[in-house]
């Protein structure tokens, strides 16, 4: 007899005493046919627990008798605790066990059919039906004999029950009389592997001939057959839906079925699909939501080929639909990479199939609790910890929404929306646009969506603290201690929610302090952190001494409004996302770039509707005057008042006081470094009378509206910046160096020598990419190297003497740098959330969180 | 931080013995890192002068210090500037000329005037040249001020606040000392230490004799102690009179809380929602409203919700109240529980947010909150000629304020879905001409609408 056994569950063996069960698995295990792992037995774990397989206590007197009863039923339960425990954890893990015990009564059947329901995997009986002569036969010779009265009563309960096990629900029942058994194994039928690549497609609907453009755009081609071919050998996969709502169900649904009979794609079950087998099956059901659009292509089908050609059809689709599987499991290497299902899946469900499963991969969460007495509908992705990617579809999105290693490919063709392809390993998306709408239907998700897009973020989702998961770091913790400073930062300063897409972040100075004896801060130690993470070709940007601003620029108001929902030609915004200008000021910049724009024919030659640029504005006064003046200038006039009177006092003194020469000479040189304070905080302002004294130097072009920057090199970026500084008088460039060698790196220490000499800032030392790591941990994005002029006006004018330099040497930096991670990571998340259309809640979230991190004290002079 | 001291005529050597310090020597003494030093450039029969300076660690200056995360932190002008720090550097190396206790043989010269002249500074004060020379000048000395030269590259100011000031006049040494170990810390705008009733003696000691003659008596007690608490300790000066301002603004308060809950009665609201609530003394006046069940009071300050909470504790066992709940919350932001309220109010909230962002906040209130009814204050910025304040707003914060006609018609522009009807009245003394000071509308939900 040849039995096949299921990739994964329990195979429950059933049989008295002697029936040959253990010697059965025995010889499986010996002929490798089975592993011994896979084998549980009672007796075993009796053993283990107990040291003793069997307790007799037959022939002993009564009172012994009932103490070694109790004995070993005590042992038996803690025996079975145990083993349940193992049989769970395997069929949890979706692996084979076979349970080898009598099973005799139907509870302790009822029991595993209960646990293998529980955990989605198939439960099969093998039934050892042997003649009660036989069983005491083999009792007199075993060791411990359990006795022929036992044997007895055991083989009547059997027979009793015998005709029983088939209904309780196992997925298969085996009986055998002693004959001999091959096994064979049957593999998990919805683990495939990835082969030459697949092509995920989203929600069709019946809009056939957006699929057929897409499989072309994909470089499918069409055989002599009318078969779609991929010469390279690729599948595409749908995630269901295929059919209703749109004009040509009937028609995808042939293309899928006779496409998936010859292996050249697969489609997995959803909520439609089931609807309509389920009419093809002939229940009762009520046909709505576009799936009677799917009935009267049949009638009209009919009318065309007539009754038996429909019923063939019929027939095939409704077998074709019932038996779709709820996921697909997509391995590469025997590792699951990609799952592909409808409307969601829980991680204890991946590579299992249930009514359960089922239900929740075409519905997805529909498990509405009630919190306030009003319903919530879970969102699924949430608990999606597995790193295997899932791709889905179900929910219209206006562009593929990827969270937490999910992503939605639905883009609501049927909707005028777009028909998308998810192409794996590529990890690219493809997608054609919508000939119309098709619907008619009043509530388009798609501009339910956009309506809602603007709508004011959910403060319950952010008071208690709360997480960012972000592509590039994973997931971000912003504590509730700093959520309502941030709130309120939000609520009283900032500009509105819906313009504050970006905060930029923090940047740390060189990690290690300057070897050198002169030196607080120097290229060095920079370019050693970058080449000590195995980055070797860096760029080095001058750092302009300004204020920092993000422009968000848009093509005309119209964009604005399309965008921000606000009807402007954009926002200037400082680190802290305040308002930079005051609103007049803005309003002209604003205006005079925008023509700088127009002229140069930007938005046209980029397509797009929006440019979004991080960058430094200078003069440092046009921001700081106040500051400047009651703190920078006034300490200046302090010390040039005091050292000046001292050293004049002191060199009046020394003429006939030589003793006093070492005292005039200390003055002299403080009076110096004073006088080079002074000098150093003036050079980075001057007046401004007209907006023409302003100077913006852009040094991120951030992103565009149909897509970000952030796979750029900074060569392009510092590119882009020349092009706008040639074209915008408002724009100025931004010098650059690229450091690749010894000799490169000779000549930007001498470049950042020369030009923080003259009191300029510094440079800042950026990887050769905008986004870099080393074994997959994130590098800081740049390290700041400051001036040592630069850097009185940090760390006092007398920083450089050596007794102050060793103290202020003695600074840490990790915090500095871990929050710099953080928020760069926020930053990226936040633009891609928004340039790829999502909630400006989901976009928030970054944003609120930059802003609470910043609100958590750092040393500010790092 | 420096002075320096200079006298003229017989005798002056004699002064190097009050200061006991000896001409031959420099005078170094590290205190905690600060160095004091010491030194005579003159020293005849006729002319002495000498200078204490201080070359402080500018690093040990800042150590420890509160506000440690400010980007300033390292500029700083006290280690520059003449102030309390300075003084308490340089109390122990004055200590014998401060006390008067030379060595015996020349206690004669401690009550003995000399013609010193003074120069001490830098100074940072806020007082004006004028109000420096009134400090000095009825104690007998010739008051110059110098002022350093600004000359920036850029405009940025047009004076420094920082002077080196010389004192010119016939004094005992002690005394001239004493002058300045009480005035120092009265002309410097900042104190460095915790001032408590320690300072009050110290005052006494060093005042003694001349400050309560002196006709600033009282400023320079105010500035020294710096805090009322301890102030008062000193003096029970007449109470200021109250100005007449706040009293009209608390009445006009008053009038608007009670007009809100008079409104309200008219509606029946079971549930009120107070939007910044401040000290939530609206929200008590709402929780005594007839057949109200639940009123809530959003506040994003924690210190308001703090002062509110107890207000409402206050009122909690009084007969038909309805203790108010605080919510920490804002109108920027969607807040489910405040969903389908009978009543929401803004009293002189809108007025604080910048215009641009209201018409999103009056979407969330009016169509996705969407209450029953709604009230709106805000100044009407017509009467304002009233309070002779035409061309300024009522309140720094303010972002905007309206005339009737600009609130009335922004209102109905808020009214996009035309579900709900307007009433508009004013609160206060009603002026034929400009109106009553404040503007109220009540949006009232159509019966048939959503």
């Amino acid at each position: 007899m040849r039995i096949g056994l299921p990739h994964a569950g329990i195979v429950l063996l059933i049989g008295p005493s002697n029936s040959g069960k253990s010697t059965f698995l025995k010889r499986q295990i010996e002929e490798k046919a089975v592993l011994p792992s896979e084998v549980v037995s009672s007796d075993d774990f009796r053993m283990r627990v107990g040291d003793l397989e069997f307790i007799d206590w037959k022939n002993r007197p009564q009172d012994e008798a009932n103490g070694l009863m109790d004995e070993y039923q005590e042992l038996s339960k803690e025996a079975f605790t145990l083993m349940d425990n193992v049989i769970k954890a395997r069929c949890r893990l979706n692996k084979l066990v076979f349970v080898d015990a009598t099973h005799l009564r139907s509870e302790d059947r009822k029991r595993y059919i209960e646990l293998a329901k529980e955990n989605h995997v198939p439960i099969q009986a093998i039934v050892f039906d042997v003649n009660e002569r036989i069983l005491t036969a083999r009792d007199e010779v075993r060791d411990n004999p359990r006795g022929k009265r036992r044997i007895k009563q055991q083989y009547q309960i059997f027979r009793n029950e015998k005709r029983f096990i088939k209904k309780e629900g196992f997925t298969a029942v085996h009986t055998l009389k002693e004959e001999e058994v091959e096994f064979f194994r049957r593999t998990n039928p919805i683990e495939l592997d990835i082969d030459k690549g697949i092509d995920v497609i989203g929600d069709i609907h019946g809009c056939y001939e957006e699929l057929i453009e897409l499989l072309t755009k994909l470089g499918y081609e069409e055989n002599s057959e009318g078969f779609y071919i991929h010469p390279e050998g690729r599948r595409f996969v749908s995630v269901g839906d295929v059919m209703s709502r749109g004009p040509e169900s009937l028609k995808t649904m042939m293309f899928f079925y006779q496409h998936v009979q010859k292996g050249l794609a697969l489609m997995v079950d959803s909520n439609h699909g089931w609807k309509i087998a389920r009419w093809l099956d002939g229940r009762q059901v009520v046909l709505s939501h576009g799936d009677e659009k799917v009935e009267e292509e049949f009638r009209v089908y009919e009318q065309k080929v007539g009754i038996e050609k429909l019923q063939e059809i019929k027939q095939q689709l409704k077998d074709f639909l019932l038996n779709a599987p709820s996921h697909y499991v997509f391995q590469k290497n025997g590792v699951p990479v990609v799952i592909v299902t409808h409307a969601g899946i829980k991680d204890e469900f991946i590579g299992k199939q249930s009514q359960t499963i089922s239900d929740f991969c075409r519905y997805g969460d529909s498990d509405e609790s009630r919190e306030n007495g009003r319903p919530v509908r879970k969102d699924w992705t949430i608990g999606h910890h597995k790193s295997v990617l899932v791709v889905w579809g179900h929910d219209p999105k206006p562009k593929p929404l990827l969270v937490n290693q999910t992503i939605n490919i639905d883009q609501g063709v049927v909707f005028g929306g777009q028909l998308t392809a998810y192409r794996y390993p590529e990890r690219e998306f493809s997608a054609v646009e919508a000939k119309q709408d098709y619907s008619g239907h009043p509530d388009n998700p798609l501009i339910e969506w956009e309506k809602n897009r603007l709508n004011p973020p959910d403060i319950a989702k952010f008071l208690k603290g709360y997480s960012v998961l972000t592509e590039e770091l994973g997931e971000v913790r912003i504590p509730p201690e700093l959520v309502k400073p941030a709130i309120d930062t939000v609520s009283h300063f900032t500009v509105p929610i819906e313009q504050l897409v970006y905060i930029p972040p923090t940047m740390s100075p060189t990690p290690n302090p300057s070897a050198m004896e002169n030196y607080l801060e120097h290229p060095k130690e920079a370019i050693e952190y970058f080449r000590a993470n195995g980055i070797h070709t860096m760029i080095a940007e001058k750092k302009h001494m300004g204020s920092r601003a993000i422009l968000f620029l848009f093509k005309d108001e119209e964009a604005s409004e399309k965008h921000t929902g606000i009807r402007s030609l954009g926002t200037i915004h400082t680190r802290t996302g305040k308002r930079f200008f005051d609103r007049e000021t803005e309003a002209q910049l604003l205006r005079q770039i925008n023509e700088d724009l127009k002229r140069m024919n930007y938005f046209e030659e980029k397509e797009t509707e929006f440019v979004l640029l991080d960058a430094e504005i200078m003069p440092w006064n046009l921001k700081a005057k106040e500051l400047i003046s009651s703190q920078y200038a006034h300490v200046a006039e302090n010390a040039l008042l005091d050292r000046t009177f001292l050293r004049d006092k002191l060199a009046a003194a020394a003429k006939s006081n030589t003793e006093l020469q070492h005292w005039l000479e200390e003055y002299e040189q403080k009076l110096g470094n004073a006088q080079d304070f002074n000098d150093v905080f003036q050079k980075y302002c001057w007046d401004v009378d007209s907006v023409e004294a302003i100077q913006i130097a852009p040094f991120h072009i951030l992103a565009h509206s149909n897509r970000t920057f952030f796979d750029k090199p900074h060569t392009w970026h510092m590119e882009m910046n020349r092009h706008l500084a040639s074209h915008s008088d408002l724009f100025v460039e931004t010098e650059y160096k690229m450091i690749s060698d010894e000799a490169s790196e000779a000549e930007v220490i001498d470049w950042w020598k020369e030009i923080t000499e003259d009191g300029h800032e510094g440079i800042i030392i950026k990887p050769e990419f905008y986004i870099a790591r080393q074994r997959g941990k994130l590098l800081q994005p740049a390290i700041k190297v400051r001036g040592s002029r630069y850097l009185k006006i940090i760390y006092g004018m007398d920083y450089l003497e050596p007794a102050n330099l060793i103290r202020l040497k003695n600074r840490n930096t990790g915090k500095k740098q871990k929050l710099a991670l953080k928020e760069f990571t926020l930053g990226i998340e936040g633009i891609s959330r928004y340039v790829n259309g999502e909630t400006i809640e989901r976009v928030h979230e970054c944003v609120l969180g930059a802003l609470a991190l910043e609100s958590d004290p750092v040393d500010p002079r790092l | 931080m420096q002075l320096t001291i200079r006298a003229t005529g017989e005798n002056v050597k004699s002064i190097s013995h009050l200061l006991s310090k000896n001409p031959n020597n420099l005078y170094e003494r590290n205190q905690k890192g600060h160095l004091v030093r010491f030194f005579y450039s003159k020293f005849t029969e006729d002319e002495l002068e000498a200078t204490i300076f201080v070359t402080p660690d500018p690093i040990g200056l800042i150590q420890n210090k509160t506000n440690s995360y400010d980007i300033t932190h390292y500029i700083n002008d006290r280690e520059f500037a003449a102030s309390s720090i300075f003084l308490s550097l340089i109390r122990s190396a004055l200590g014998t000329a401060l006390n008067g206790q030379p060595k015996e043989e020349q206690m004669e010269w401690v009550e003995h005037p000399f013609a010193f002249t003074l120069e001490l500074g830098p100074v940072n004060s806020t007082l004006s040249d004028r109000q420096l020379r009134e400090l000095f000048e009825p104690l007998g000395y010739g008051v110059e001020i110098t002022q350093p030269e600004l000359h920036y590259s850029f405009r940025l100011k047009e004076s420094s606040q920082v002077r080196m000031i010389s004192l010119a006049g016939i004094q005992t040494l002690q005394n001239s000392l004493r002058h300045l170990f009480v005035l120092i810390p009265v002309i410097d705008d900042y104190k460095h230490y915790f001032i408590d009733e320690k300072e009050i003696e110290k005052l006494e000691r060093y005042g003694e004799g001349w400050l309560e003659k002196h006709p600033l008596r009282e400023v320079i007690y105010r500035r020294a102690l710096r805090f009322k608490e301890v102030y008062s300790l000193v003096e029970n000066t007449t109470a200021e009179a109250p100005k007449a301002e706040p009293v009209k603004k608390s009445r006009l308060n008053e009038l608007r809380y009670e007009k809100i809950a008079e409104t309200a009665e008219t509606l029946h609201p079971k549930t009120v929602v107070d939007f910044g609530s401040g000290e939530g003394k609206l929200a008590v006046k709402l929780g005594f409203v007839s057949g109200v069940r639940e009123v809530l009071a959003v506040e994003p300050s924690e210190v308001e919700i703090i002062k509110a909470k107890k207000r409402f504790e206050k009122a909690k066992g009084q007969e038909a109240f309805v203790e108010p709940e605080t919510l920490w919350g804002s109108l920027f932001y969607y807040d489910e529980r405040l969903k389908d309220k009978d009543l929401m109010i803004l009293c002189e909230v809108i007025e604080h947010i910048d215009e641009m962002r209201l018409p999103k906040v009056f979407d969330t209130l009016l169509h996705l909150y969407s209450p029953k009814s709604l009230i709106v204050t805000t100044p009407n910025r017509e009467y304002n000629e009233i309070y002779d304040m035409a061309e300024h707003f009522r309140h720094d914060d303010h972002r905007f304020e309206w005339t009737r006609a600009e609130f009335r018609s922004w209102c109905a522009e808020r009214n996009t879905k035309g579900i709900y009807e307007l009433e508009f009245t004013g609160i206060g003394e009603e002026h034929p001409e400009q109106g009553a000071p404040t503007q109220m509308c009540l949006f009232r939900r159509k019966v048939n609408a959503g």
